[in-house]
Order: C-alpha cells, then structure tokens, then sequence
C-alpha cells in the first residue's frame, strides 16, 4: 500500500479519517443535543401544570450534586461587598451550602443578548431577564417553575408586581429589581424652560444637542421612544406595525443627533462626567452615579420626568431549566428576596425592590426614597411611567430597532 | 549534422528499482504527507464542518432550534424557499455618480466587480497595454469605496434601496474596510521601506519594536485611542489648548472615521513585516544600477522596487481586509451611531435581539464567499507576478 500511494490516495485517505471522526463527533454530539432536548421537553411536559407547580418544590438541595451556581445576571449584581452594607447574597453565602456549591457571576448586556444567549447552548442555574420577557423565556422551554417552599419572602412582592411573571397559574419569575430608564441631563445645558418648562423625549429631536446625546442599544427602547414621541402618553407596548413604522422613522430623525447607542452604562456614565454628553439614558443608579460624581458638582444634573412618561421596568430571578441544582439555586434566590437584601437595593443601586415587606425602613439613604419617588405609587403608574409588558409582535419591534441602528 | 540532429536518442535503459528504494520512496512519501495530515484534520474539523453547518442552516435544510417553540421565537424556517436570501440580496444599489444617479440590481452590481476583479488579475498577460488595464480595473475596484474623513466622496455607491439594510451595510463595512486597507498600506510601506534601507543592523530591533503594539491587547489598543480621540482627549484638548478650535472637533470619536483610523492603526504593524520582508528581497545592486544610470530615487523605486514589492503590498493588504470586512469590536466600542459594520449586524442573528440563525447564518457564506472570491484573485494575481507592475 505504501508503494502506491499518491498525493491524491494520501488527502483522500486522511479526508476520510476526518470526515469519519466528525461524523462520529457529530453522531456524539447530536444524540447529546438531543437527549439533552428531550430532556428539557419533558421536564416541561411533566412538571409545568399549574396542579404541580403548587405542589412544585419537590427539590432536595441536599442531595443536589454541587458545582458552582451561575449567575447570569446584569453587571454590579456580583458579591462584591460595598461600603459594608449587607450585599443580596449573603444569606446563601453564610449558608450550608455555599462552600459545596459557591456562587459564580456572568454578565448579561440586555435581555435579548441574555435570550439568545441561552437559546444557543449556555446553561446558566439563575438568569436574571426583565418579567416583561418571561413568556418568551417559558415558550422557548428554558425556565422552569419555581420551587416556591424556597422562597420564604414571596409572600412579601405585591401580586401586581409578580403578576407578569405568573404564566397559567404558574409562578416563573421571582421580581427583584425595579426601576426607571430615562433621560439623565445637564439643566444647565438642555434648558426646558425655554419650550414651555415641560420636559419632553422631543429633546431628542433638537439638533442644538447634536452629537450630545445618548440611547441605549436595546432595540425595542429604541422604537418605543419614537413611539411615545409621535403619539404622547400612550402605552408604548401596544403598537401596530403602522405605528412601529412610524415609530422607527422618527428614531431615524432622532439617530443623527445622537453620539451612540452604548451597551454599557458604566461607558456613558463615563462618557457624561467627561463632558460628552448632555443627555444620555440611563437608570437610576446611572443618574445617581452622574449626579454625584465629583466633576458634576457644580452642574444641574436631573432626571427626566418626560410629559409622555418614563419608561420603566421590572426584572428578576428565573430558574433554568437546564440547573442541575434546582433546590440550592432556588435558595440562591431566595437570599436575594428578603427584605434586608431589597434595602441594599435601592441604598447601593438606587432601584426600588420587587421585595416591599418591611423594605422601606431599612433603607438607610431616605433621600433615595424621595429622589426616586419609591413610595409613590403613582410616580409607577401610566401616564407617569410605562413599565415593559409582553409584546406579541416583539420580532417587529426587534427588527425596527436593528434597521434603525443599522442605517 | 543534421543526420545526427536526427537521429532519435535511444531510450535509458529501464533499471528495476530494489525494494528498499521503493519502500523508501513510499515512507518519504508518506512522512510528507504525514506533516499535512494534522492541518488537514484540523481545516476539516474547525472549518469545513461548521462551515457545512452554516450552510445547512442559511438554506433551510437544517434547523438550529432543539424545540419547536424555540424556533418559532428564533424565526427558522422549516424548509428552503429562498426567503433569506432574498431578504439578503434582492435588492437595487443607487448609484451615484457626478451628475448621474441610478439603481441596479445588486446582482449586476456584484457580477461587475467580478469581471473587474478578473480584468485586474489576468490582463498583465496583454502585451504592451496590459499593466495600464491592470492598473485601470484595480482604480474602479477602489474608487467606489474609498471613504474620507468628513465623510465626502469621489466616486461612491452610497446608498441602497430602503429594504436592502443589510446590502446596504454589507457596502458600507467594504468601504470602511477598503479605506482602512489602503491607509494601512500607504503607511507601511515608508516604514518598511525605512527600515530595509536606512537602517543597519539594528533593524530587526527597529523591526520588533514597530509591531511591539501588535503583541498587545486588542481592546486596550482600541480604548486608547478613545482616550485620544475623545472630546477632552488628547487631540481636542491640544487643538483647544492652542486656540484652534472652541469646541471640540465630534467626528473623531464615534464616528465612521473613527472605526477607520482605529483599524488602520491596528494593522500597520502588523502589515509592516510582509512589506518589509519584500523590500529585503530587493538586490540592492539593481537601485545601485539605476542610480549610476541616472534614475532618481523615486524612479528607481517606481521602476525597480515597486514590481518587487507588489505581490508583499497585495498580501498585506488582504491581510487588513479580511478581517477588517467583518469587524465587530471596533465599531461596538468607538463607531457610534454611524459606524456600525456587518460584523456586528452579523452577531447580532446569533446572540443579540434580532436572534435568527438561519439568517445570520446566510450573511456569514454570504461574506466569507465574498472572502474567498478576493483570496482566489488575489492568488491568481500573485501567480501572475504582480501583475506586471
């Protein structure tokens, strides 16, 4: 065989052994692929009745395997302790089960990034994405219900706070952190005053700030701005596609006047104390953290309470359904539930907190309070606000968004 | 003479070959081959399968999703009608020309380029006129893509029709990345052609020390220059400083110019080597020649040096090309609003919002046969000597 081997015999020879190899890869692969499928289908299939659920937290963290608890979460939700207030995790962290299965942190951009993500193979034990995505998190079969014996501070989230995140009956999504995006500006600059004192997302529009101003990437906040700047006070999560169109053409006219879409708060944070911007989107810890850094003290930097309302939003932990340590995970959660971690919530973040049972007095920064109008409900409520909702016709927002950031 | 001239050479007489020798000859063979095997193995596994993925899943016949729920949120379709691709490329390009302004079929459109490209790689063969031929198709292959600070043109495709998004981006990306290329060339080669001529022996030192940036992180590179460009950066603060301006010049931060300068930037050391390794290839008696017959310096490196060097520029040039075509983390990090890229709409089918598979699995073939169909000319070009420059 040696004697008659040609260049060509030779590559044939070894393009067979390669293509036997993937092919064996592919055969190892695929099954995996699939048993891992099925298994998530069943799973879902046998355990997500609104019967069971009730009846759902089956889980034993003790004879759980242990490993690291991922964390996918938003950026600064690590364990990092700050200023030696008590963090969200240190109940779990003090636990019996810390040392066997101690938390690990990975960190999302958005809540799209964080779906796709997910749906392409990463299997992370908690997520953190915003309740208005939950049904897509549940129809993609990639949480499961929560074991809710687990979750001893449930009790303590007010119904319509966790009402986004209950599918059938069945509870999904335990709600955490709650808050604004709006507009963080420089009132010595954008003076509103001057258009009738009214403070308005028109803003955007004025091309005196051009290059001056920023938005967040996140293509559906994109639409929904044009949206609330075309039509006023109106719910920004029911649109038809003439008014997503719409929409997106005033996004367009709003495009040129921005100096990017950033994907990182802490970059247009930076952006703003070095004297790029004027105005940028932000949440309420990025407003705080502009407000009070030490180049901005002698600004007016405010928060904007836009005639057409504030967007605002809810997000919280899921359970994956790929978590191999249910029960350890869900009591990973529950830590981040009680009333002490909520109170670290708005005293490091400055959000309010799905959790309200008591949260208020523990509060160290009462000014927190006032500044971000936690205990007015009204300030969460339309036309002061628009919280995220389901959107069934999300892909065209989506693809809105992109066209508008693409072009 | 001529009966002699005439008279066929009797054939060698045929010498049966020992075993040994032809067992030699099969394990030389073999332990050639051998050293290909691994590379072979490896193209085959991290290249030609994904790659035999991506195009299952860009025409349908394969789906990404485990579950039907998670392909209905994903967007795939069930089975190949040509959607995605229409979406990609079934579009008119406007093109815009002094005093003229018209639509074409992107097809039309990709299938000039194409006989362009050929003209480019193979009329050096036509006698007399073939490097001008040369030259000519390789100006209209540039000249619509060559992008300037301010944003202003020559001669520029510029805009597509209002569906074609991706076509539309796909062009601006080879613009960015045409002009990028071409800096980044222009750059290169009096520093390669400095440190060839004008420096004894220490020019490998000199030589580490200009690709001494490229042994550095990518992103630190990148942040740096937002430190530069930014509107108290470097620049600003300096031209201010100085009273030039008042107020901050914003297209050098997030902007297309931006992403160009960055790209640039951070391939001219790496493009440094190919062109310096030409230059050292030069007989240095040939320019010594040609200076005693009276060239000058620019007409001994235009007549001399530059053919040399050709196939060296070609290669670097492709070397920024492909990859600077479908960027992602530059723009991400300073291209702004305006200086989105292909690359980032590309990951954004995979793991951002727009979340389809099959469709950013068709703008990945889509790019990387574009990828190839320059690798091929510009091989056919090297093989051709340069072209005849």
């Amino acid at each position: 065989m040696n004697e008659n081997m040609t260049r060509k015999g030779f590559v044939a020879l070894t393009g067979a052994t390669s293509l036997a190899a993937f092919l064996a890869a592919c055969g190892g692969s695929s099954s995996d692929s699939g048993s891992s499928a099925a298994g998530s289908g069943d799973a879902q299939a046998d355990g997500i009745t609104a019967e069971e659920s009730a009846a759902a937290s089956t889980f034993d963290p003790a004879s759980e395997p242990g490993g690291p608890i991922e964390i996918f979460t938003w950026a600064g939700y690590d364990d990092s302790p700050k200023d030696g207030l008590p963090i969200m995790w240190e109940q779990y962290q003090k636990g019996e089960y810390n040392s066997a299965s101690p938390l690990k942190f990975t960190f999302l951009e958005d809540d799209q990034q964080a779906l796709a993500k997910v749906a392409s193979g990463y299997a992370p034990d908690i997520i953190h994405p915003c309740i208005a995505y939950t049904q897509q998190w549940k129809d993609a079969g990639l949480i499961q219900p929560l074991a809710l014996d687990l979750l001893p501070d449930w009790a303590g989230i007010p119904e319509a706070v966790k009402a986004g995140g209950v599918i059938d009956g069945v509870a999904y999504h335990m709600p955490f952190d709650v808050g604004f995006s709006c507009l963080t500006y420089d009132a010595d600059v954008i003076n509103f005053d001057k258009v009738g004192g009214e403070e308005s997302w028109e803003v955007l529009l004025d091309d005196t700030f051009k290059g001056r101003m920023a938005l967040f990437s996140d293509d559906v906040a994109i639409i929904k701005i044009g949206h609330l700047i075309n039509k006023g006070a109106v719910d920004p999560n029911v649109m038809t596609q003439e008014e997503i169109d719409a929409a997106k053409a005033t996004a367009l006219k709003i495009k040129p006047n921005l100096r990017n879409y950033w994907t990182s708060q802490t970059d247009t944070v930076n952006d703003f104390v070095n004297g790029n911007l004027d105005a940028t989107y932000t949440w309420p810890d990025g407003y705080w953290k502009i407000k009070n850094h030490p180049k901005m003290k002698d600004r007016n930097i405010k928060y904007m309470q836009p005639t057409q309302g504030r967007l605002a939003w809810v997000c919280g932990m899921v359970l994956s359904a790929a978590t191999k340590q249910p029960g350890r995970a869900s009591m990973a959660m529950a830590s981040a539930d009680t009333p002490v971690a909520a109170a670290a919530l708005t005293d490091l973040f400055q959000y309010a907190a799905g959790q309200q049972n008591g949260v208020m007095d523990l509060i160290k920064d009462k000014a927190l309070v006032k500044a971000f109008q936690i205990d007015d409900p009204t300030a969460w409520a339309p036309p002061n606000a628009w919280f995220e909702a389901p959107l069934p016709n999300y892909k065209d927002f989506v693809s809105a968004g992109e066209e508008v950031k693409s072009a | 003479m001529a009966a002699i001239a005439e008279t066929p050479t009797p054939p060698a007489p045929k010498r049966r070959r020992s075993r040994r020798e032809t067992r030699n000859d099969g394990g030389s063979a073999l332990s050639t081959y051998g050293l290909l095997a691994p590379m072979l193995i490896v193209l085959s596994l991290f290249f030609l399968a994904p790659l035999y993925y991506i195009f299952l899943f860009s025409v349908a016949l394969k789906r990404f999703s485990p579950t039907d729920a998670l392909a209905s949120l994903n967007g795939e379709l069930n089975a190949f009608s040509g959607e995605l691709w229409t979406k990609l490329v079934s579009v008119d390009v406007k093109v815009m020309l002094p005093g003229l302004n018209f639509d074409v079929p992107v097809i039309v459109v990709g299938i000039v380029f194409v006989v362009l490209l050929l003209v480019a790689v193979t009329a050096s063969r036509i006698p007399e006129y073939g490097s001008w031929i040369v030259g000519v198709a390789f100006v209209l292959l540039l000249a619509p893509f060559l992008t300037f600070p301010a944003g202003n043109n020559l001669v520029r495709l510029v805009e597509l029709s209002s569906e074609g998004q991706y076509m539309r981006l796909f062009f601006k990306s080879v613009s960015m990345a045409m002009t990028s290329s071409v800096a980044a060339v222009l750059i290169a080669i009096p520093v390669a052609y400095f440190l060839a001529f004008c420096i004894g022996k220490s020019k490998y030192t000199w030589l580490l020390i200009v690709i001494a940036p490229f042994l550095t992180s990518y992103l630190l590179r990148v942040f740096a220059w937002k430190v530069i460009l930014g509107d108290q950066g470097l620049i600003n603060s300096g031209l201010t400083a100085i009273g030039v301006i008042d107020q901050p010049l914003t297209f050098l931060i997030y902007s297309q110019f931006t992403v160009i300068v960055v790209l640039t930037y951070a391939w001219v050391p790496f493009i440094c080597l190919p062109i310096f390794l030409s230059f050292e290839t030069i007989d240095r008696r040939l320019l010594e020649a040609a200076m005693d017959l009276g060239a000058t310096r620019m007409q001994a490196f235009r007549k001399i040096s530059l053919p040399i060097i050709a196939p060296g520029i070609v290669a670097a040039f492709l070397f920024v090309f492909i990859p600077s075509i479908g960027e992602y983390i530059t723009p991400t990090l300073v291209g702004g609003t305006q200086g989105t890229m292909y690359g980032q709409s590309l990951a954004n089918q995979f793991v951002g919002g727009a979340f389809n598979w099959q469709f950013g699995s068709a703008m990945a073939l889509f790019l990387l046969g574009v990828v190839l169909l320059l690798t091929f000319a510009t091989a056919r070009f090297l093989r051709a000597g340069g072209g005849g420059l």
